[in-house]
């Protein structure tokens, strides 16, 4: 395989372990987001795809090669850091070469006038300088290549540190949550420029972020993490859909997913309070039903429950209604023209898509559930 | 009408919450202008008038002797002396003591281990008593009991008469000006060496920086050019101040080989209580010092900081 493949890699500092047995394959030019929450160890297994960080166990393999022993320096990858980690003493046009001078000059040639002195360091500074410009075009700072990291904006600061990373044309490319200090719309628009940035250079992308939203809309597949262990890796479509662990439904998707505690029979019906949902499971025992926001809809008759607030999104209508069996509230989300026929407090009842519902089990596990067929769900529920 | 009459009444208000607003200022800053202006300004102007007059401490009066004192610094082997080696002596001791600091500093920062206890260490000649480290000194160095000499001995080398030698008296006496300067300009860089972003240490090496010394001159040097500006002011001006190791270890001797600004000073005013003549010495020391801080501010500050 040519991407970046990562085996059975475990990391501890000190008593705490980071990361468990992770393993994880990019493709040679996939864009895969590392997704989870803050302390997941996602970052952690960046810097050691990166070489910025051993393995306690477990291998890394870049373009075909083991480099699990190799240092940063040899392993040809480019990142781009959360804070961007741009040299304040240099100019945008220095900041960007840099990687090239450390690459194609030996150390005495990197020395100041040594371009006076001898032609092939001049030529080579010359070629240096054309793929900076070109970069820098690319990119669309052409014209700050004078400036310094403080007389730049925080998306400018942004395009140089892609700068950077692009200039080499790096076999992998690492992206440490490159888009966290920019302001919400700049965020989307930098989000977008950065795919189409990674169809024109090609290489395999690694994209850590915490922010649902970055994955599931620039990604090829997504991994999710959550306390060090690897809980699934798909394209966004079967994280979203077909999540196999309640952790990853809850955290992907806005508004999070609906949970409801539910019961299944000696028979395996599911039941909310004692009244089925027209869903059978293998065996018998407590479950968590898990309905996303826009699969449940307002029907005559099914889940009981009263509207407590609405929220009016524009495009459409949140209802938090709280579940008469149980405690829960759930939210769902309806059209926009129910905004003038529904107001809080009115009794409603919630019906969902069976062929949507999720049901995991305790241990957060994702459980198989098969609809009744409609008659017997119409006798389960009469 | 009425609106104008109403901004009139505004503006009013306005000028006059301004004015009660510097009042505040002036009376929250008065007490340090009083200090500043009795405890550094009123005596600075007392050393500028003196060095102008011919005052002897006990004498009945004194006159306006113009550029007198002067000339006479000028025709003054002693003065002359303690020109030379006050410089000399910074020379020495303030690029020894910077680089020497400078690579305890990163080594220490490097270390897995240990890092409080060498911090302490070396830090220790700052708040040890100079007097009381000098009767150290003074055993460590004595020509015929001294560790030094002894160990110099046993190797077959020669032995120095360290400060009673007039070739080695100014070496000597650099050395121990060294040890008291690198643990305090140590603290100094390792606090400047913690402020560097780990960040822009694991950027050099994906950039391909794979030598200490690569990443010493793409990141450490760059970003500690703030706290270098500060260290080389602090040790230049601790330097051109020598004074207590000097006093307690030679008296200037032999034969004017160890005399130092600060001592030509003290012993012309509190010595033989030239007054005037002291406060024109102080003047040209004064001046040094400004002249340095100036040149480094001026030329190097624009330099140090990447705003």
């Amino acid at each position: 395989m040519d991407g970046i493949v990562v085996s059975e890699v475990s990391k501890r500092f000190g008593d705490t372990q980071v990361l468990r047995d992770v393993s994880l394959e990019v493709g040679r030019g996939e864009f895969l987001s590392l997704v989870g929450p803050s302390g997941c160890g996602k970052t952690t297994l960046m810097r050691i795809v990166a070489g910025l960080e051993g393995v306690t166990s477990g291998t890394v393999c870049i373009g075909g090669r083991d480099v699990t022993a190799t240092r940063a320096a040899d392993r040809d990858v480019a990142m781009v850091f959360q804070n961007y980690a741009l040299y304040p003493h240099l100019t945008v046009r220095q900041n960007i070469s840099v990687p090239l001078m450390m690459r194609r000059l030996r150390p005495v040639q990197r020395l100041p006038f040594a371009g006076w002195l001898s032609p092939s360091v001049r030529a080579t500074l010359g070629a240096i300088g054309e793929d900076v410009e070109t970069a820098a075009r690319m990119l669309g700072i052409g014209a700050l290549l004078d400036r310094k990291p403080a007389h730049l904006s925080g998306g400018q600061r942004q395009r140089v540190a892609l700068g950077r990373a692009i200039v080499r044309n790096p076999s992998a490319f690492l992206m440490d949550e490159p888009l966290s200090n920019l302001d919400a719309a700049l965020r989307v628009t930098t989000r977008s420029e950065i795919v189409a940035i990674h169809r024109r250079v090609g290489a395999s992308t690694v994209y850590v972020t915490h922010d649902q939203s970055e994955a599931m809309t620039m990604s090829d597949r997504i991994a999710v993490m959550m306390q060090g262990v690897l809980l699934q890796v798909g394209t966004p479509d079967e994280i979203y859909g077909n999540p196999q662990d309640l952790r990853v439904a809850r955290f992907i998707g806005s508004p999070s997913i609906n949970q409801i505690a539910a019961h299944a029979g000696p028979d395996g019906l599911l039941c909310v309070g004692g009244v089925s949902v027209g869903l059978r499971l293998e065996k018998p025992g407590n479950a968590v039903l898990a309905v996303r926001p826009e699969d449940l809809h307002l029907a005559s008759q099914g889940l009981a429950g009263r509207i407590e607030h609405l929220e009016y999104l524009g495009e459409s209508l949140l209802a938090h209604v709280r579940l008469t069996e149980g405690a829960e509230t759930v939210i769902c989300r309806l059209s926009p023209e129910n905004r003038t026929r529904l107001r809080p407090d009115e009794p409603v009842h919630l019906a969902f898509d069976h062929g949507r519902a999720l049901v995991f089990a305790p241990d957060n596990r994702r459980l198989a559930a098969r609809p009744l067929p409609s008659a017997l769900r119409e006798v389960a529920r009469g | 009408m009425v609106d104008l009459s109403q901004n009139a009444a505004l503006s009013r208000r306005h000028t006059r919450r301004i004015d009660s607003d510097t009042l505040a200022a002036w009376a929250l800053a008065l007490p340090a202008i009083i200090a500043y202006l009795l405890m550094i300004l009123l005596p600075l102007l007392a050393v500028l008038a003196l060095a102008f007059t011919d005052y002897e401490l006990g004498a009945r009066g004194f006159a306006f002797v113009g550029f007198d004192n002067f000339a006479e610094m000028l025709r003054d082997r002693t003065f002359a002396a303690s020109i030379r080696n006050t410089f000399a002596y910074a020379l020495f001791v303030v690029p020894l003591s910077i680089g020497i600091a400078l690579l305890l500093a990163i080594l220490i920062e490097d270390g897995a281990r240990g890092r409080a206890f060498f911090r302490a260490a070396l830090f220790l000649p700052v708040v040890s008593l100079t007097v009381a480290m000098a009767t150290a000194w003074q055993y460590l160095l004595h020509p015929t009991i001294g560790p030094v000499n002894t160990i110099l001995r046993d190797l077959g080398l020669g032995t120095p008469n360290w400060l009673g030698a007039s070739e080695w008296v100014l070496v000597s006496l650099g050395f121990i000006g060294i040890w008291q300067n690198v643990g305090f300009n140590l603290v100094l860089f390792l606090a400047g060496l913690t402020a560097i972003p780990r960040e822009l240490y694991s950027a050099a090496e994906i950039d391909g920086a794979r030598s200490p010394w690569a990443r010493f001159r793409l990141v450490t040097w760059p970003m500690l050019g703030p706290t270098m500006l500060f260290v080389v002011i602090i040790t230049m001006t601790r330097s051109i101040q020598v004074f207590d190791t000097v006093q307690t270890l030679t008296q200037g001797g032999p034969n004017n080989a160890s005399e130092v600004l600060l001592r030509t000073i003290y012993q012309e005013a509190f010595h033989y209580f030239r007054f005037g003549y002291g406060a024109a010495v102080t003047l040209v020391f004064l001046a040094c010092v400004l002249v340095l801080t100036l040149i480094q501010t001026r030329l190097i500050d624009r330099k140090v900081h990447y705003g």
